[in-house]
């Protein structure tokens, strides 16, 4: 029985699943680095433990033994897809809140894995580690151990095949501690679909539907949703299907995510499995009720799954938007900052996983990814208007953000009508400007109190009684 | 009543705003508009504000001579190109009318024409929403016009005394 867990990760999915945690009564403890000494996810949890560095599987055992925590719950990126930290947690029998080593290895080898889906019956894009032939370009140079969209090059001309392959071999290398690198067939406009599985040890294998995640800036995703527009009840249910045998082939255990891409003719192929929890899994919470993360406890403490596959049902429409500390003006490069003002948004139908509080640090060691806003409602149409709503109240001041290019994206026509592929940021290249044009008066006003002391110092003498007795009061 | 310039520059926009304001009301002209405002609230980093009519909050956070400000759900960022000066500092050029800065009514006034005021001098006494303010000279000279009476109910920007 799990009684205390570590957290191996930092930032919004530390805290998310501390709150799973706590919801759990199991104890929680954080891990940080030195530059996160002040970090909102160590306040947030029950203990805390310093660590060297979060892609260090001794250092997260260490951390482990010495709270005493029985298992180990890796998030995303970091440890959460190496077999470093699940082998080490096999030696020092405590439980990883995630699959075994053996699938993480299998599938975090790209050739590998489509070697395998191949043999499972799962279509999949064709791949090659020598020269392609001529006619199938373009194609994408990929690296064999990343994700991300870092080692990723797009080649039109073969001619600069062997430029691109180095490329993208250097930065991989970099990112990956692995230089492998191979080629793969580029699928024009397509949409990224993926659907959420997950294993329990008892050999039942489910899916929990798609997640269509097309909106995206340099290969990284930025707004999620489900159900998909594109998907018929058929197509969603023949993926459903490839899904599970992809989970199958290689006997599934915990949350995982099946990624297919989707050409405009409907036709699909298997693009990886991510052997973790993914970030965008708040949407599929939101539209089936399941707790993705409690589920990857139960099932590592052994219980089979709560539910069959007949049993799950989506109910309306959930987005995601993904909050970064960036400037999509100045080509979305990371900013860095103190967080001045954060007043996120409330009311029905919002979800916030955050990361941050007012007086954070927004530092350049990690991330820039701030907070996942997720908003539910009964319709597709209806949870855009709710987005738009929580985007334009959500005031975020003292490092620059995504939110207004979010907004712009959210509030276009293409989005409204589901026309997204993978290709929508690079095809809109007018919406990463806000629109020119008069700053308002309130804004002129704002800015000029502020400027002024003796403003400041007259207004500070208005009271309620005087608005009150102006009968300037807006509702009056 | 205060009367202040403050120059702005954004998006290679040069903007003169002039905010002229008594007990938290007042008038704010830019371009060729005028805006009448109340200030319900005004903090370090934020503030609560009706403008034309429309409520408002914002959140403010000022990064050197940058003011970044949070209004409506959009982000703006105004540069300070010099320091905010007092209408009368502004205008070396002052024309010498004095207006109404907002619709009310003339309560006193303490001049008469031929009379020598000095800068600052209280010429008229309005009551607006309820709160009296003094609209004062905003250069010595003679008064050469006086354009309303005690007791008349003006409208905001209405001529009320020249001064030359």
């Amino acid at each position: 029985m799990i009684r205390k867990v570590l957290v191996a990760n930092r930032g919004e999915i530390a805290i998310r699943i501390f709150h799973t945690l706590r919801e759990m009564d199991i104890r929680a403890v954080a891990v940080f680095t030195e530059p996160d000494a002040q970090a909102l996810h160590v306040r947030s949890a029950d203990e805390f433990q310093r660590i060297e560095s979060y892609l260090d599987a001794n250092e997260i055992i260490r951390a482990a033994k010495e709270s005493g925590a029985d298992a180990i719950h890796p998030g995303y990126g970091f440890l959460s897809e190496s077999t470093s930290l699940s082998t080490a947690c096999e030696t020092s029998g405590i439980k990883l809140i995630g699959p075994k080593t053996d699938t993480i290895h299998r599938m975090g080898d790209k050739l590998e894995s489509k070697l395998l889906m191949r043999k499972a019956g799962v279509p999949v894009v064709p791949s090659w580690d020598g020269d392609p032939p001529k006619s199938e370009f373009p194609v994408l140079v990929k690296a064999v151990g990343g994700g991300g969209g870092k080692g990723m090059r797009l080649v039109t001309d073969p001619a600069q095949l062997a430029d691109a392959m180095a490329a993208a071999a250097r930065e991989a290398g970099k990112a990956f501690n692995d230089d492998r690198v191979f080629i793969e067939k580029y699928v024009s406009d397509p949409r990224h679909i993926e659907f959420q599985i997950l294993g329990d040890t008892h050999g039942n294998a489910i899916h929990v539907f798609e997640r269509e995640c097309s909106i995206q800036r340099r290969h990284q995703k930025i707004i999620e949703e489900t159900p998909s527009p594109a998907l018929t009840p058929e197509l969603r249910a023949q993926m459903g299907e490839a899904a599970v045998a992809a989970a199958r082939a290689v006997d599934y255990v915990s949350a995982g995510t099946v990624e297919f891409i989707v050409g405009p003719d409907g036709r699909f192929f298997f693009l990886e499995m991510n052997t973790r929890l993914q970030v965008e899994h708040p949407v599929t919470e939101m539209t089936t009720g399941i707790d993705l993360v409690r589920e990857q406890i139960r099932i590592a403490d052994g219980h089979p799954l709560s539910f069959q596959q007949s049993d799950l049902r989506q109910t309306g429409h959930a987005i995601e938007c993904r909050l970064y500390a960036e400037v999509p003006e100045e080509n979305f490069r990371p900013d860095t900052g103190t967080i001045a003002i954060y007043k996120p948004p409330i009311g029905p139908g919002i979800r916030l996983d955050s990361g941050i509080d007012e007086g954070s640090t927004v530092s350049f060691h990690y991330d820039p990814m701030l907070a996942k806003l997720v908003v539910w409602a009964g319709s597709r149409d209806s949870a855009i208007e709710r987005m738009k709503r929580a985007l334009s109240e959500f005031a975020l001041l003292g490092v620059r953000n995504n939110i207004e290019f979010l907004n712009r994206v959210i509030s276009s026509a293409d989005f409204a009508s589901g026309k997204i592929t993978t290709h929508f940021i690079e095809h809109h290249a007018d919406l990463l400007h806000a629109p020119t044009g008069d700053v308002p008066v309130g804004a002129l006003l704002a800015a000029s109190l502020g400027a002024s002391r003796a403003a400041a110092k007259t207004t500070g003498t208005t009271t309620f009684a005087d608005v009150w007795a102006s009968g300037a009061w807006p509702n009056s | 009543m205060t009367g202040r310039e403050y120059h702005w520059n954004t998006a290679d926009r040069d903007i003169v705003v002039r905010i002229e304001e008594s007990n938290g009301a007042g008038l704010l002209h830019v371009d060729d508009r005028t805006v009448p405002f109340t200030i319900l609230d005004s903090a370090a980093d934020s503030g609560w504000i009706v403008v034309d009519g429309q409520n408002q909050r914002f959140y403010r956070h000022r990064d050197r001579d940058t003011v970044v400000v949070w209004i409506g759900g959009r982000t703006y960022r105004l540069n300070r190109v010099e320091k905010g000066k007092s209408l009368e500092e502004a205008a070396g050029s002052s024309s010498g009318e004095i207006r109404a800065l907002m619709p009310g009514k003339v309560l006193r006034i303490d001049v008469a024409v031929g009379d020598t005021v000095t800068e600052r001098q209280s010429v008229v006494i309005m009551e607006s929403m309820k709160m009296e303010s003094a609209l004062v000279a905003s250069r010595a000279g003679t008064v050469k016009s006086i354009h309303c009476q005690v007791g008349q109910v003006v409208e905001m920007n209405e001529l009320l005394v020249v001064i030359e």
